[in-house]
């Protein structure tokens, strides 16, 4: 007994001091490990899952078999792989996944992400790694601003486009008083103020504004509040997302605003959010998207694609991870190696057009990716005649105006 | 009755237990240690050792003073924030930040202590349980101080100049705090002062009527466990280098209990067992593809509370004592 | 005068939800001495069968509201059988344990099921109208929720009160000791009354499936505020842990619409509440200070 004892002391002493970790340096391949790894890092189990989650897994392998279908035997490897973890909306489970797909899986370009605080630290940690990392799903501006690196990439949206988008141009079209209701958290927050500063630079009044506990199951106080209001508000503006907007929406449909006059304009909302409060419920609400499924030929093709491999209709989510896996292979493509730094230099300042990106940059300054968005309203429940097609686009908002100018916050 | 009355023989099993026996087991374990970052990703181990010093705390006062705490996520992460706050703003090397860090839950947990050992049992836990919520929810408020729902990020990690931004080496300055920790809790347990609250525990009026202050006794164990909790929760911080509120949610208290109890209750190194388990566990679920996390640890659990009330080192140590009580009864027939 | 109508009818009726889950908890508590982690995954699983009826079997809102209880009493009182009683002997925290542990499998389990979206469930026509109070309007379905809410608290009180079953669960609740030495038969009504407690849950979720938000997560935080609720009450208190309800409910509705630059008041104050009355009161407002179990 005390051999056997003594003989696993020895090994795992022995092991320990010849284990020697430690960042290890790849071969002198163009490719590191002579392959290209793509990770999905996104929640597959909470809140999250519908408007990503499992199926951008799908739409990043719908990516690489069109590149490899474009370049043929040009292509710069054949052995394109996808790896995916979940992160369960935890940022220090992020923290580890990312480190453990660079380190460990050999991962070369991190996707998706969603919850800031854990887009956030992924992007601290492809820093620390040199890799890449396109976020998707974050919707901080803190990205592109105080937070910003030389190896994160900022796809599909963020709070100051959709405050802008549905702000500025609801108000445009005539609707100028607003009571915006957010929850009282970092998105909540950020949305807030830059809804009210699109709302009062388009001639627009904020009329009243509430924080809202975070969760929240019971809105009717603010519901009460609204047509109350002198001047009375011509739009309830909600920052609320996820299991919150639905039950605001619910309950604004209980307290019959849309009838005494306050129409709802949503901060943030994803196609699979329409689908689970149905259009009904929602009917007339205007929100901002990066992307719509039925806007032309061109976005229902892929859409048909994904729903046959899914069983359902894109977010915009998927289609910006189609899109950022596309772009990131077709610059490793062009610069004939997976070298960070070389496939960051491709792409700094390219002009793009995808399915996803109408008039597409991304920009050098900040790694801001901009693009055309576009402002949506829901449907009437008579108008709708198929199924997930719940939405009519009122127009296109330029991807110049759409974003933010670059920050001085950000040093790359 | 108490959750841990089977620990007092669990204790005298161990103490009967052979010295050579406990030297190896200390060195097998102090081996695994020092080896784990070479068999795990190192990440990974990092986590394990935060962990296992909150489980350990909780343990320190669900097995040695009979209070369940469903809230030790209170001082788990309000010394997660800060120790982010103090290596922010004033740059200190990392231990240092994490003892601050770990002062402050300890600061924190009087007034709760306070309150909560007011009552015993079941309210305990509910009323911790509820404390922590409330903190949580201040923490999602004061978002200048804590960054709200965006987390504090980018928290330095520094000693002495040393570059400790790989886990691997990380794991390694770490390693030292935690074994300091997990000293501190075998000193307490094995003190008077832990003789007296395994007394309370088992038999409060017995305790008032000798004399003891029980209040101010299980508040004191109470703080010392916030302190322990408080540590974990600043090598977390400093581990991953920001902080969210993740830290704060009662989830968090809950993930600790489920370690605590699947190692056993009232066994205090079963909680380091059950805290590397299951950081195991979850690390390996979350790339697997399986989406439901919480049906394989809450199934897990729920058979351990049924079946395995010991927990794994509680059942170790139930069979290493009657094979010990065996062989002495074989060897005194052979005398 | 008209908007404070409102604020204060609305807490009464966030009071209801509370009130009927505090209520089950605290029924099931003074026969078993179980505090019930798993309350709020039984009102989760009475608002997801509500949507489960409708949209699998067609069963409107009214039927859900019979079928929903009956079905989750009975599956506690499996769970009670199964699970809770094997643990009947030791400390009532090995039951608290176990009916956490429950409480991740079933959020997990609805979670596999029909993922983590909320879903949908319209008003029941009968009630999709506004009723005018006068001074005030009002969503008819949330009067609906109110009045159900109450007459269910009083049918229950009226229960406890006039009948043998009450008379064993309200002597068990409030003086056990003496119950147990006047030779009354508690243990035959143990299972029966754990199924009922899991029955009251099993309404409340039934009622909030057309005003919020129906997902796997909905009862996960509303379960802490629910514990607040009966500390404050008085665990061993039926009456108390029902008027706490409605209390908390009131405190919190006037405290979002009166001091809305800070919500964190609203949010926070039951837990102040519960720190102030367990200075003052640590038996809770109606409970009476027994010994420590």
């Amino acid at each position: 007994m005390n051999r056997r004892v003594g003989a696993v002391v020895v090994g795992a002493l022995l092991l320990a001091g010849c284990g020697g970790g430690g960042p290890q340096s790849s071969g002198d391949s163009k490719l590191s490990g002579d392959r290209i790894v793509l990770g999905v890092l996104n929640d597959q189990s909470g809140v999250y899952l519908a408007l990503s989650g499992t199926n951008s897994v799908k739409a990043v392998q719908m990516a690489i078999a069109d590149f490899k279908a474009k370049h043929g035997g040009d292509a710069i490897t054949d052995d394109i792989t996808v790896e995916t973890a979940d992160h369960q909306n935890k940022p220090d489970v992020a923290n580890t996944k990312a480190a453990e797909m660079y380190d460990r899986l050999g991962v070369d370009a991190i996707l998706d992400v969603p919850t800031s605080s854990a887009a956030l630290k992924v992007a601290d940690v492809a820093k620390e790694k040199k890799k890449l990392y396109f976020n998707i799903s974050g919707a901080t501006t803190d990205l592109t601003g105080k937070s910003c690196n030389r190896y994160t990439f900022h796809y599909a949206y963020d709070t100051y486009m959709l405050a802008n988008g549905t702000g500025k141009t609801v108000t445009e079209q005539g609707a100028k008083n607003w009571y915006i209701v957010y929850p009282n958290y970092a998105f909540g927050q950020d949305m807030e103020k830059s809804f009210s500063t699109a709302v009062t630079g388009a001639g627009g009044t904020i009329v009243g504004k509430d924080a809202t506990p975070f969760p929240n199951d019971n809105f009717s106080t603010f519901l009460l509040k609204a047509p109350t209001l002198n001047p009375k508000p011509d739009v309830l503006g909600t920052m609320q997302a996820g299991g919150d907007l639905v039950n605001l929406v619910k309950q604004y449909n209980e307290f019959k605003l849309r009838e005494k006059g306050v129409g709802l304009s949503v901060g943030l909302m994803f196609l699979t959010d329409i689908h689970s409060l149905t259009p009904a419920a929602l009917a007339g609400t205007t929100y901002t998207d990066a992307w719509y499924w039925n806007f032309d030929a061109e976005n229902r093709a892929f859409a048909d694609r994904f729903l046959k491999e899914t069983g359902s209709r894109p977010t915009f989510a998927h289609a910006a991870n189609y899109s950022a896996a596309l772009q990131y292979l077709e610059a490793v493509q062009a610069a004939g190696t997976d070298d960070a730094d070389a496939v960051v230099k491709q792409l700094e300042g390219k002009s793009i057009n995808d399915v996803f990106l109408r008039n597409g940059k991304i920009r050098a300054e900040d790694h801001r990716v901009i693009h055309d968005a576009y402002l949506a309203q829901v449907k009437p429940a008579a108008e709708v005649t198929e199924d997930w097609d719940y939405v009519k686009i009122l127009k296109t908002i330029p991807a110049d105006s759409a974003f933010r100018t670059p920050s001085a916050d950000c040093k790359l | 009755m108490s959750v841990a009355t089977k620990s007092p023989s669990l204790v005298r099993a161990a103490a009967r237990a052979p010295r050579r026996l406990r030297w190896a087991l200390l060195v097998i374990g102090l081996a695994i240690a020092l080896w784990l970052p070479n068999g795990l990703y190192p990440a990974v181990a990092v986590d394990m050792l935060c962990w296992a010093l909150f489980a350990v705390a909780v343990d320190l006062l669900l097995g040695y003073t009979g209070l369940l705490s469903f809230g030790h996520a209170a001082f788990w992460g309000t010394s997660a924030y800060a120790t982010g706050l103090v290596a922010i703003h004033l740059g200190v090397p990392f231990p240092v930040a994490v003892l601050s860090g770990a002062l402050v839950a300890a600061v924190l947990a009087v007034p709760i202590g306070y309150l909560a050992v007011r009552r015993t049992g079941i309210y305990f836990a509910m009323v911790t349980l509820a404390f922590a919520q409330m903190i949580y929810y201040i923490a999602n408020n004061r978002r200048g101080l804590t960054g709200g729902e965006n987390g504090l990020q980018s928290v330095p990690r520094e000693l002495f100049g040393l570059d400790l931004t790989d886990a691997y080496y990380f794991y390694y300055a770490a390693l030292p705090v935690v074994l300091l920790g997990l000293w501190a809790a075998w000193r307490i347990v094995n003190s008077p002062f832990g003789r007296v609250l395994v007394g309370i525990r088992d038999n409060p009026a017995r305790a008032r009527a000798l004399g003891y202050p029980v209040h101010r006794y299980k508040l004191l164990a109470f703080v010392l466990s916030a302190f322990i909790a408080g540590l974990g929760g600043g090598l977390f911080a400093m581990a991953h280098r920001f902080v969210t509120l993740d830290t704060l949610h009662w989830t968090t208290s809950g993930k600790a209990v489920v370690m605590v109890v699947l190692g056993g209750i009232g066994t205090l190194w079963g909680g380091v067992l059950g805290a590397g388990l299951l950081v195991r566990l979850e690390d390996w679920l979350s790339f697997s593809g399986f989406e439901a996390v919480g049906l394989v640890t809450g199934g897990l659990f729920v058979v351990v509370v049924l079946v395995f009330r010991r927990g794994l080192w509680g059942t170790a140590a139930e069979l290493l004592r009657r094979r010990s009580g065996l062989r002495r009864v074989r060897g005194g027939e052979q005398g | 005068m008209s908007s404070f109508l409102q604020h204060t009818f609305d807490g009464l009726v966030s009071g209801a939800f509370l009130a009927l889950l505090a209520l089950g908890l605290a029924v099931i508590f003074g026969m078993l001495r179980v505090v019930n982690f798993a309350h709020g995954a039984f009102y989760m699983l009475g608002a997801v069968g509500t949507y489960l009826l409708l949209t699998e079997f067609g069963v409107p809102f009214w039927w859900a509201l019979l079928i929903v209880p009956v079905v989750l009493g009975a599956l506690g009182m499996g769970v009670e059988r199964a699970f809770v009683h094997r643990l009947a002997r030791l400390d009532p925290l090995y039951n608290f344990l176990l009916t956490f542990g429950l409480t991740l499998v079933l959020q997990d389990l609805v979670k596999l099921r029909y993922g983590t979206q909320s879903s949908p469930y319209a008003t029941p026509s009968a009630l999709d109208a506004t009723v005018d109070f006068g001074l005030f309007d009002f969503p008819a379905y949330r009067v609906f929720v109110l009045a159900f809410a109450v007459v269910a608290c009083v049918a229950v009180w009226w229960l406890l009160g006039h009948t043998r079953v009450g008379m064993v669960v309200r002597a068990a609740t409030e003086h056990p000791e003496l119950s147990r030495a006047l030779g009354i038969d508690v243990g035959r009504w143990v299972t029966p009354v754990f199924g009922f407690g899991i029955a009251l849950a099993g309404v409340a979720g039934v009622l909030a499936a057309p005003m919020r938000a129906v997902n796997p997560l909905m009862g996960a935080d509303l379960v802490i505020v629910v514990f607040a609720v009966v500390v404050i009450g008085g665990l061993g208190s039926i009456f108390g842990s029902v008027a706490a309800g409605f209390g908390i409910g009131l405190v919190q509705a006037w405290g979002e619409s009166y001091l809305d630059r800070w919500p964190i008041v609203a949010q926070t104050s039951v837990f102040v509440i519960m720190a102030v009355v367990l200075l003052w009161r640590p038996a809770g407002l109606f409970g009476r200070e027994e010994a420590p179990a």
